[in-house]
């Protein structure tokens, strides 16, 4: 069997999960939050951009997308709010316990607006295929989306490390990371930094959002818990790698394409363990050794 | 200030301490249960409540209550994120349902249904020990990340494989020769069994709650450092904590088959267990009462949106608002209607408290001559060194504390002193060295293993949980080793609050002292004392010096005590050793090293004050 | 013109921590804050920095009263702190921590030239420096900042005496710049000798408040208000 159309299509959703991945990573590292509700805003997003592109208020769809990035970022950024006011010093748990919350709030409201489990979504920015020749009379399909999904990955890993290492904006960033509330008393706005932040990973989720192609998932609730892949992606870097994120999304989504496409209908039902698997195998690897908190 | 000038009180006055009238009544929550059954059954005699429709929505209540009562355990009791409670349900309603098919309804005669049925509840519990080894040793949010993707993965399995009855196209049968039918009298039987049953978990709950498990649970959310040098590991805690709500979450799965004979997938998503975590946290759902209510919401309102004609997920848009107001105020609806309730009495009691606490500690006790003890080497410690990264906290320490006394280990701040004990009891596993207490070499030792060997320790900081009573909270310290009596005798002996006072009640200066009681009465072979005494004016330390004097021969606890007050270290103390710098500066007698001008100078700041 | 606590209290939990303190700093003056282990000197600067705000009293500075200012805008508004336990970012090199508070190169150069030892060291992970250096990383930046008020926390943790007492004529040199410094220290020997004003505070009260050297030149004074 001829693997590479499977790694090739698993790719493109590898490559959502690995932005997802990176943006939790970032999120943790920055702001001491496991955000459950990452795709959740940028699916909300998306899906009133796409209802803004279809039926009788045809906007272009370049405009659609643009302002489900603004809906997106907004949303994230008075969640991101809330959580900076109320528990500014909390611990990681009490803090992503918010998003938990914020992650039922939003699929509760999509599902009123949208419906529940209608298969109503729409790539907002349409799939163009590139069609490579294999040689033995299969073409092999890629995506324009698929490319730019990886891109993006890419493009915010080293866009980040950038500006955190060479910029004093990035600066300020690390000192919030390492001592908030050093940071604070040095006159460091740690509150509209840490909204900057819920704000900046909700505009880019949501781009991501806008190059998916409908094969990843259909309907608005199981979309909106593709969290789960991103979260595993980012605990293959324990939270705190972004490259390790990046490359274990694309695994994690050549893994489930490859047995998904197992033609024994068993093995093939399986393949929603492999993220649950990956995740345990990682959490054993991180935590082999007895760490104990500084605090408690 | 010698000990034989101490003015002599012997016989602790017992007759003060009756005013704190703190009532405890260990049959009270079956009585609850009992009452709340009944009056639960004669509900249903009311007509309104009582139309076949409504049986229904009373059983999903009370469904929803013991789900949430489960997850209590976990997010409300033990402090961590679950969100995989509707999967514990749905692996025990496979589970039945398997059986019922393969074995058939009457295997095991009318008691077939609930051995399925605990069948259920122990293939959850099974699931969750699984899920739980790796993902408990974890702290913070790497729960909530596995048993979002179990949920995951169980839901998509279930959906594409089915649940057995359904594909067998059979039905599950009820026990007790109940109808398989949505009938009134169907119906009501069933509620009134799931009544019953849920009766009985709550009351179990209620005692396990009380019970070393939840003692360990309410300690583990407070602090694992502090539950694991009780000699109870973090692991164990979490881990039945999470098996414990697993099982009842099976239970649930159960109760589910009772009424409606076969499970449909789309009843047990992740969503569904998404919505259970954010009630939980609303309500307060470690309560019973909570939970109760928890169900009361989760069938009520939709309920009314339904009569509305509005779609059922404002209900969850509802509850998610409303969670998140409670977690950014951290408490829940629960805990507030409490406090509401008891506003002035909390008060009064707290004052009352504090009161009969400072009574007693200012009190003069029987004064006893500095222990000499047995001169046989306990605690030896070797070249210890600790290195955080390049910075050597402590640096080849060495010293010996001697059977029967009391040692003391002084030094300035930042000398590594806290470091040290930290290196001792287990927390900082990569320290150097060798260690020893009465023969056993303690450095590969966990923390929790190091405190059931007889090494046992206090903080700095608070580690007494609030949500334990003083008595449970050194039954639980103490692992067996000291009757209620002496639990007793031990609290009267350091003048702490009485047995079933409310750990919410007690300041934060006296839970320090309850602490050290708590130390005393696991019975250690050592016990090291981090600053006991900080916080207490000068006759306090006067009163806890004579306290302490006492405790080698009358409890048989060596110790070891951190103290700044050079006082209480001169009135106490046989041996001293100082640490300055993480190096020991000085070691050996306590008019030797306090005669020492370099420990003055060390100690002092470069002064000749004190 | 001056940082005015006004009969400040403190409370943590239940009870008060710290109370009824009023004192004065005076730019270009140092306070020496004395008093042992657990007497609520660390609240009382926190309380002072925005860290906890005071349950009676105000604060006061420059006429301002910023006893409900958060600490960002009371660092805006001319206040540093240097926390006990050298607060360095330990993943920002020395150059990056002055950074977050030298607004001009000419703020970075001034402070740097405060500590001359850290030229050196500027591109290096402020986590690998001694604890020293750390110290000189911790105050330089505090100094950078361009504070009118500088409150110092406990800086001879786990400092070799040496080390500390080289700190000390900076502190000096900071206050003649025309900064008021409060300097809260658990050895009251050095501490006093620089001070123009001072305070002792035993168990949650003062004990004694007045000329430092009333209390350098009587030993038994120093020891009978230092133990309360």
């Amino acid at each position: 069997m001829n693997l590479v159309p499977q790694i090739f299509a698993g790719l493109t959703t590898g490559s959502f999960f690995a932005v997802i991945g990176v943006m939790l990573t970032l999120m943790a590292q920055l702001t001491r939050v496991v955000n459950f509700s990452q795709v959740a805003f940028a699916m909300f997003g998306g899906f009133v951009g796409m209802w803004l592109e279809t039926g009788r208020n045809h906007l272009p769809v370049w405009l659609g997308a643009i302002i489900a990035i603004i809906i997106t970022a907004v949303l994230s950024a008075v969640v991101g709010w809330i959580i900076a006011t109320w528990l500014p010093n909390a611990q990681m748990a009490a803090r992503s316990a918010v998003t938990v919350s914020s992650l039922l709030i939003l699929v509760a409201t999509g599902a009123v607006l949208f419906g529940a489990s209608h298969n109503n979504y729409k790539p907002l920015l349409p799939s163009i295929p590139i069609m490579i020749p294999l040689g033995n009379g299969t073409d092999l399909v890629i995506t324009y989306n698929m490319i730019a999904l990886i891109l993006l990955a890419l493009v915010v890993v080293i866009v980040m490390q950038l500006v955190l290492k060479k910029t004093m904006f990035g600066v300020r960033l690390r000192a919030i990371s390492d001592r908030q509330n050093a940071a604070e008393l040095l006159g460091v706005n740690v509150k509209m930094l840490n909204v900057g932040i819920w704000a900046v990973s909700g505009a880019i989720m949501s781009i991501a959002v806008s190059f998916l192609p409908s094969t990843v998932s259909n309907d608005y609730v199981s979309f909106s818990l593709l969290i789960i892949p991103g979260a595993a992606a980012a605990l293959v870097g324990a939270f705190k790698n972004m490259w390790l994120a990046l490359v274990g999304g694309l695994v994690i989504g050549v893994l489930q394409n490859i047995i998904a496409s197992n033609p024994n209908p068993t093995i093939a039902g399986l393949k929603d363990w492999v993220v649950f698997i990956l995740i345990l195998v990682f959490l054993l690897w991180n935590q082999r050794k007895e760490v104990w908190d500084v605090a408690r | 200030m010698s000990p034989a000038n101490q003015t002599v009180n012997a016989g602790v006055a017992t007759s003060s301490r009756s005013s704190q009238s703190f009532v405890h009544k260990s049959w009270a929550p079956i009585a609850m249960g009992i009452i709340a059954a009944v009056v639960g059954v004669a509900l249903l005699y009311i007509p309104w409540v009582g139309s076949d429709f409504s049986y229904t929505r009373v059983s999903q209540i009370l469904i929803m209550m013991t789900l949430l009562m489960g997850l209590g355990i976990v997010t409300g009791t033990a402090g961590m994120i679950a969100l995989c409670q509707m999967t514990f349900a749905a692996a025990s309603a496979w589970i039945i349902e398997y059986l019922e098919v393969h074995m058939g309804p009457t295997a095991f005669g009318e008691a077939s249904f609930f051995i399925y049925m605990i069948a259920g509840a122990v293939a959850a519990t099974i699931i969750g020990v699984l899920v739980g080894l790796p993902a408990i040793r974890l702290r913070g949010v790497n729960l909530a990340v596995v048993t979002l993707s179990l949920a995951f993965a169980m839901d998509l399995t279930i959906v594409y494989f089915g649940f057995p009855a359904n594909k067998a196209n059979i039905q599950i049968t009820r026990p007790f020769g109940i109808g398989g039918s949505t009938s009134k009298e169907d119906m009501m039987a069933v509620t009134i069994l799931i009544i019953a049953i849920v009766a009985i978990v709550s009351v179990a709950l209620v005692y396990l709650q009380r019970s070393r498990w939840g003692s360990s649970w309410k300690m583990v959310a407070f602090s694992e450092r502090g539950t694991a040098s009780s000699g109870t590991s973090v692991q164990v805690a979490k881990l039945t904590a999470f098996a414990v709500s697993a099982f009842v979450g099976g239970i649930a799965g159960g109760l589910y088959e009772l009424v409606y004979i076969q499970a449909r997938p789309e009843s047990f998503g992740p969503y569904a267990s998404i919505v259970l975590y954010v009630l939980a946290t609303l309500v307060g759902s470690y309560l019973i009462d909570m939970a109760l209510f928890g169900g009361i919401l989760s069938v009520v309102i939709p309920f009314i949106l339904t009569k509305l004609k509005l779609p059922m997920f404002w209900g969850d848009i509802f509850f998610g608002v409303a969670s998140i107001q409670g977690l950014t105020t951290g408490s829940n609806l629960g805990e507030d209607i409490r406090r509401g309730l008891r506003k002035g009495k909390r008060a009064q009691q707290a004052e009352a408290v504090a009161e009969a606490v400072a009574a007693e500690s200012h009190k003069e006790i029987a004064s006893v001559p500095i222990p000499q003890g047995t001169g046989k080497p306990l605690l030896v410690v070797e070249n210890l060194t600790v290195a955080f990264g390049a910075v050597k906290a402590n640096s080849d320490v060495n010293l010996v504390v001697k059977e029967g006394t009391i040692f003391g280990l002084i030094g300035p701040n930042g000398a590594g002193k806290s470091t040290f004990i930290d290196a001792i009891s287990g927390f900082l596993p990569h320290h150097t060295g060798e260690v020893t207490l009465d023969g056993l070499k303690l450095d590969k030792l966990s923390p929790s293993r190091i405190a059931r060997n007889g090494l046992r320790r206090t903080y700095q900081q608070d580690r007494v949980p609030s949500t334990l009573s003083v008595g449970a909270y050194l039954k639980f310290i103490a692992r067996g080793k000291a009757s209620h009596s002496e639990i007793d005798e031990i609290l009267d002996f350091f003048g702490c609050p009485t047995y079933y006072t409310p750990l919410s009640v007690v300041d934060v200066g006296t839970r320090r002292l309850i602490e050290v009681a708590a130390g005393v009465a696991s019975k250690p072979k050592l016990l090291m004392l981090d600053e006991p005494a900080a916080g207490l004016d000068h006759e306090q330390h006067i009163a806890f010096g004579e306290r302490l004097r006492q405790v080698p021969t009358k409890y048989g606890v060596t110790l070891l005590i951190i103290e700044h007050d050079l006082d209480l270290v001169r009135s106490v103390t046989t041996e001293l050793t100082v640490l300055n710098f993480g190096e020991v500066l000085a070691s050996g007698s306590q008019e030797e090293v306090l005669s020492n001008k370099e420990v003055l100078k060390a100690y002092m700041g470069e002064t000749e004050m004190m | 013109m001056s940082l005015v606590l006004n009969d400040v209290t403190v409370s943590r939990g239940v009870g008060p921590v710290i109370s009824n303190v009023s004192l004065e700093i005076k730019p270009g003056e140092i306070v020496t804050l004395v008093g042992p282990n657990g007497a609520g000197k660390t609240s009382l600067i926190e309380s002072i920095a925005g860290v906890l705000i005071p349950s009676a009293g105000s604060i006061t500075m420059d006429d301002v009263n910023i006893t409900k200012f958060s600490k960002r805008k009371r660092a805006r508004s001319g206040l540093a702190v240097v926390e006990q336990g050298r607060m360095i970012f330990p993943s920002l090199t020395v150059k990056e921590n002055l950074q977050l508070t030298a607004r001009t190169k000419a703020d970075m150069d001034e402070a740097l030239a405060l500590f001359p030892e850290l030229e050196k060291r500027l591109n290096n992970l402020s986590v690998l420096l001694s604890g020293g250096e750390q110290q000189m990383v911790v105050l330089a930046r505090a100094f950078a900042a361009k504070p009118k008020y500088l409150l110092l926390d406990e800086m001879s943790l786990g400092l070799a005496p040496v080390v500390f007492m080289r700190l000390l004529p900076i502190i000096e040199g900071i206050a003649k710049s025309g900064v008021g410094v409060l300097l809260v220290e658990q050895f009251a020997h050095l501490a006093l000798k620089i001070a123009q004003d001072s305070i002792v505070v035993t168990s949650g009260h003062v004990s004694y408040q007045g000329d430092p050297k009333v209390l350098l030149n009587d030993a038994e004074l120093l020891r009978q208000k230092y133990m309360g």
